[in-house]
């Protein structure tokens, strides 16, 4: 039904991104309570994916330039130091902090540049009023809200206290993260419709305009 | 309470992770209202200018169509007060009656007809005149101009002159007339308002523009006012100036040389020249 309803790929990607994550919390949920120790292997495979999510949504979402053609090589760059981190440092058996990290930096200076472009846009949409500009934002709020909270998971998972307030701040911002990406598949397409075509050439009829 | 024990268990650290990820959720929601607020500010600029523009644009039409007008009221009266008269008086003198005359006062009445008839080619050759100078059609802007400079120069008041130093291609017909009447308006502009000594217009070419400079030395004005008299001025004058420069998609610039004793405008427009 989604698919039907939206044709914008950047909006699907983040669809298949949620489902993607839904999928991953079920399994986690099931493996901590199978007492597993896989959970860590879910935990970094589920980073690298959701940056490839990202990097996706991204390139759709992108004016074409140089930071576009880059986004392949970020991506590589980033896979080659989360195996590099998982496999060589972690050892498979402890949270991917330093992953997580630079995933969050990352996503949030390519949030800030995305940022950057609309400003620079001479379009005269309001910003708010686009599906991608709340992704972005969504994506923004999340990184730099977990920022902390992941960074310091690694060293401080065995403390009690620590558990507790990683999953209260892990509920709060996946709750605003989902909020705020219902608001964004709410927001109308913002590519331009014939009926916008239409009604905009009324408008010129109707108006007392020179402009060609 | 799991808060408070964190902070006794591991001192510094929940601190860290409680602020810092306040802080950081503050920027992100700082950096987006700034972009919001920023993008709304930028587009309510930009209306604003569009605004502005689309009035301007509807200032200089409105200018364009009283100019017609006045044109045309103009033809209207010179037809009506001047060539209407003149035929019905020849008329007068070729009635009926005429036949019946002695051939004395026939031939007198033919006279006078004849007289009046050539009154009348005058006028309306005049009026064509007015509307499109001969000596453009035949022989080019520099003719004209030199045509128009020679009758002031008649008056002996003002000096004019005119030098074109590139003017091996003519311009297309429609841009000759426009750049003639808008030299035109601005030389009648100098002789009733500047008490200018002398006119000089120059012409040369560079790449793809032609460009014209009057230089005089009477009471001259300066880009701002003439922005100022754009706007404000009832005046069709420079309105016309400025649609005509917009036709031509040139541009026109009025300042002073150095010396602070010469004013001059300058036109610039893109070439189009005869195929």
């Amino acid at each position: 039904m989604f698919k039907r309803k939206t044709k914008e790929k950047s909006t699907r990607v983040i669809f298949y991104y949620l489902l993607y994550g839904l999928l991953n919390d079920v399994l986690g949920a099931f493996l901590q309570k199978m007492h597993s120790e896989n959970f860590f292997i879910l935990y970094a495979f589920f980073t690298v994916a959701e940056f490839t999510f990202f990097c996706v949504f991204y390139y759709y979402i992108l004016p074409p330039g140089g930071i576009k053609k880059s986004i392949f090589f970020i991506w590589l760059l980033f896979f080659l130091f989360a195996l590099t981190d998982f496999f060589l440092v972690n050892n498979m058996d402890a949270f991917d902090s330093f992953t997580v990290g630079v995933e969050a930096t990352l996503i949030i200076l390519m949030c800030i540049y995305y940022l950057v472009v609309q400003i620079k846009s001479t379009n005269n949409l309001l910003v708010y009023s686009t599906t991608n500009f709340w992704i972005a934002i969504t994506f923004l709020i999340y990184m730099s809200g977990t920022f902390f909270l992941y960074i310091m998971a690694e060293s401080m998972l065995n403390d009690k206290a620590f558990q507790i307030q990683y999953i209260v701040i892990n509920a709060i911002f996946n709750i605003l993260k989902n909020v705020l990406f219902s608001v964004a598949m709410l927001m109308k397409s913002s590519q331009v419709t014939p009926q916008m075509i239409q009604r905009n050439n009324h408008d010129d009829l109707l108006s007392f305009k020179l402009k060609k | 309470m799991f808060f408070l024990q964190a902070t006794e268990n591991t001192i510094g650290f929940p601190n860290v992770l409680i602020f810092g990820t306040i802080g950081m959720f503050v920027m992100a929601i700082t950096l987006v209202s700034v972009v919001v607020f920023h993008q709304r500010r930028v587009i309510k600029f930009n209306k604003q200018l569009q605004k502005l523009e689309e009035d301007k644009q509807q200032m200089l039409l409105k200018a364009s169509i009283s100019f017609q007008e006045e044109e045309r009221q103009r033809i209207a009266a010179d037809l009506h007060d001047d060539a209407g008269p003149l035929l019905a008086t020849a008329r007068l003198y070729l009635n009926e009656n005429l036949i019946h005359q002695e051939p004395a006062v026939q031939l007198q009445s033919i006279f006078s007809a004849k007289q009046i008839i050539d009154d009348s080619i005058q006028l309306i050759r005049n009026i064509s005149h007015s509307l499109m100078p001969p000596t453009l059609k035949n022989f080019g802007l520099e003719s004209a101009m030199k045509d128009m400079f020679d009758k002031i120069n008649g008056s002996g008041v003002i000096n004019a002159s005119a030098r074109f130093h590139d003017n091996r291609e003519r311009l297309t017909e429609e841009q000759e007339l426009l750049i003639f009447r808008i030299l035109q308006e601005l030389v009648t502009n100098i002789i009733k308002h500047s008490y200018a000594g002398f006119i000089h217009l120059t012409q040369n070419v560079q790449g793809n523009f032609s460009y014209f400079r009057i230089h005089h030395d009477g009471k001259g004005i300066l880009q701002s006012e003439f922005q100022k008299l754009n706007y404000n001025s009832r005046g069709l004058g420079l309105k016309n100036i400025e649609s005509r420069i917009k036709v031509l998609k040139g541009s026109i610039s009025f300042d002073i040389d150095s010396t602070q004793t010469y004013y001059k405008v300058t036109i610039e427009v893109p070439r189009e020249l005869v195929k």
